[in-house]
């Protein structure tokens, strides 16, 4: 198998909770791989397992069986330090809620990672301030999440989660929590910074604004894939 | 931004909660550094007291003098051993010892008679600054004596006023005479207060017949600071068949307080600061349940659990360095205070002791470096071990639950 164009790869990967004496397995032996530069959409109603699979990808879940690669780095050899690293410094994270940590500024939510990473301060300023006028939030870059939009929150999460240059951008439900016209030019900062950056982004989403964006989109049910159509979409 | 200067935006976050926490630590170190002090100033009193109200640094007797207080249990060549302490840089004075009946009136108490060497007597003791009423002993008034603040109570007596004595001469004669009241001791300690009659060596040898010798010689170091055991071991090696005695041997109760007083202190700060680590322990628990979540995120985005368990101590570490500068300040001028001003007694107890010593009325605190620095470092390392939970707490916690968490 070439592994080289693979930024993510599951092998059998199954996850089985329990809910009292019923396991229900929310991943059901997935086979999945993701390429460099995709623009992945994880579709499916709920409870089809695309947040699980999303999570273990990420290494905040493990799999009950089954491996996860990234980069062909196997995150069950990994200890909890050394996935903190990973997920540090190749993968980034979009949530619905944006999560920004409140006590921070837009500029130290997005640089927050950065500093984590040890980059001197000069360095990152730089960075940040590049990555912040590239999301839109130039000028707004001392406000603290509670002055800002839940859109402009959500810049900033993206921000935060591709000033390392990750291997993959991991974006739970990105949309779900505004409004169309916000969600709308989300998506085009999302998909610019994928075609004028090759970042790797992998959506999971109910949004149908965000599946018709998608280049490729992998559609699960009961823990399986039900299907996985690339498309070839316009500009 | 450093992990620094987020645990102390997330201190000031919910700066209601982080007053509270900190006003409850700073005013426990406050009230430790107060306690600590007051208790070394008592400790301190009682020491300068038991040393140099009445006993001295060391006392020399006859071998079994002090376990059979005899008239004739004597130190024989005592005036020339006080001239040889004195020439190796001692304080010394020679006392005499006897007992009997005192009267005024028709009242009567028994005694302890006391015979002083005045001149020698006074750079041992400050028993001659210690009166509450009248003189102190002079040679020039031989019949004149001073007697315990509470002797004079059960005699009824003032100054000037006469008592008679009566007791056994040391050639079985009746040793009897009569006095006049020229002072009256503060409290000294339950012994002399009770019973302690004192007169001039001169006139207590007169008195019970005996022309030469001491029961006991006083000895004073001339540097307070000197080493006690070095000077135990010369004063011993020029007495040679005497039983010398350093003042924690006379005094063992005191000189146990003494040593016992940093484990009282330390006993007490742990005490006291149990209740300031359920204060810590909370709010810090509180505080990392309110922001499960954020640490969920804070993992996602690639902060090790060592450094969440890092961000919840420096938030600790924050507000115990606030408390304890504030309450070191505080607990330091309020100590100060007393050390200057003192807290008046005398409403409460006319007369106060500590382990059988007199004290002032006026309790004074002594500010040392050991009554603050240890409430301080017992403020961190309580605040430190109350902490350990929560910050575990927080360190442990599944991402993917935590960023769900609601």
């Amino acid at each position: 198998m070439d592994t080289h164009t693979h930024i993510v790869r599951l092998e059998r990967v199954s996850k089985i909770y329990h809910q009292g004496k019923i396991a229900v397995h929310a991943v059901d032996n997935l086979d999945l791989e993701i390429d460099v530069g995709d623009f992945c959409t994880l579709c499916g109603p709920s409870g089809s397992g695309k947040t699980t699979v999303l999570n273990m990808i990420g290494g905040l879940d493990v799999p009950t069986s089954g491996h996860i690669y990234l980069e062909d780095r196997k995150l069950a050899t990994l200890n909890r330090s050394q996935l903190s690293r990973l997920r540090r410094d190749r993968i980034g994270f979009v949530f619905q809620a944006y999560n920004l940590i409140p006590v921070m500024t837009a500029y130290e939510n997005a640089e927050f990672v950065l500093r984590l990473q040890g980059q001197p301060e000069t360095q990152c300023r730089e960075r940040v301030m590049a990555i912040l006028k590239e999301v839109g939030l130039e000028g707004l870059e001392h406000r603290r999440p509670d002055e800002m939009s839940g859109g402009q929150q959500q810049r900033v999460a993206i921000a935060r989660a591709i000033v390392t240059n990750p291997a993959v951008v991991l974006a739970d439900e990105p949309t779900a929590n505004v409004d169309s016209v916000t969600a709308g030019a989300l998506l085009d900062l999302m998909q610019k910074l994928n075609e004028e950056n090759n970042i790797t982004f992998l959506f999971s989403t109910h949004d149908q604004r965000v599946m018709d964006r998608a280049r490729r989109l992998i559609r699960l049910r009961d823990g399986k894939i039900e299907y996985d159509d690339v498309r070839s979409l316009p500009g | 931004m450093r992990l620094m200067t987020l645990a102390a935006r997330n201190v000031v976050r919910n700066w209601r909660r982080s007053i509270v926490t900190t006003g409850a630590m700073a005013f426990a170190a406050a009230i430790m550094i107060l306690f600590a002090s007051l208790m070394a100033g008592l400790l301190r009193d009682s020491e300068r007291n038991a040393v140099t109200m009445n006993l001295g640094d060391l006392q020399i007797h006859a071998s079994g003098y002090r376990d059979d207080p005899d008239l004739y249990k004597r130190i024989d060549d005592a005036q020339q051993l006080v001239a040889r302490l004195q020439q190796q840089g001692f304080h010394a004075s020679q006392r005499l010892y006897g007992f009997g009946l005192a009267a005024a009136g028709t009242t009567s108490a028994g005694v302890q008679l006391r015979g002083v060497d005045i001149d020698n007597e006074n750079s041992v003791t400050q028993m001659h600054r210690h009166l509450v009423a009248g003189e102190w002993l002079t040679e020039t008034d031989p019949h004149g004596v001073i007697i315990g603040r509470k002797l004079a109570r059960s005699l009824g007596v003032r100054t000037g006023d006469e008592i008679i004595f009566v007791g056994q001469a040391s050639d079985g004669s009746m040793a009897n005479d009569l006095y006049r009241v020229r002072g009256i001791l503060k409290s000294i300690g339950e012994e002399v207060d009770r019973a302690g009659l004192f007169m001039t060596l001169d006139a207590f040898r007169q008195l019970m017949v005996l022309p030469d010798g001491a029961h006991e010689i006083a000895v004073l170091r001339a540097n307070p600071d000197s080493d006690l055991d070095l000077a135990l071991h010369t004063v011993t090696a020029l007495a040679p068949g005497y039983e010398t005695l350093d003042w924690r041997q006379l005094s063992p109760v005191v000189a146990r307080i003494l040593e016992m007083a940093d484990v009282q202190t330390i006993v007490m700060v742990i005490i006291t600061y149990i209740a300031v680590a359920t204060i810590v322990l909370n709010a810090m628990l509180m505080s990392v349940f309110e922001r499960i979540q954020e640490f969920g995120v804070m993992k996602a985005v690639g902060v090790t659990p060592w450094q969440i368990f890092g961000l919840v101590y420096l938030e600790t570490l924050w507000q115990t360095a606030t408390a304890a500068t504030g309450g070191s300040v505080i607990g330091y001028a309020i100590a100060v205070y007393y050390q200057t001003h003192g807290i008046d007694l005398s409403n409460i107890a006319s007369s106060a002791s500590f382990g059988g010593i007199a004290l002032d009325p006026l309790w004074r605190a002594y500010i040392t470096a050991d009554s603050i620095v240890i409430p301080v470092l017992f403020l961190f390392l309580i605040a430190g071990l109350a902490v350990i939970y929560p910050a575990l707490k927080a360190a442990l916690i599944r991402p993917v639950s935590a960023i769900h968490h609601r």
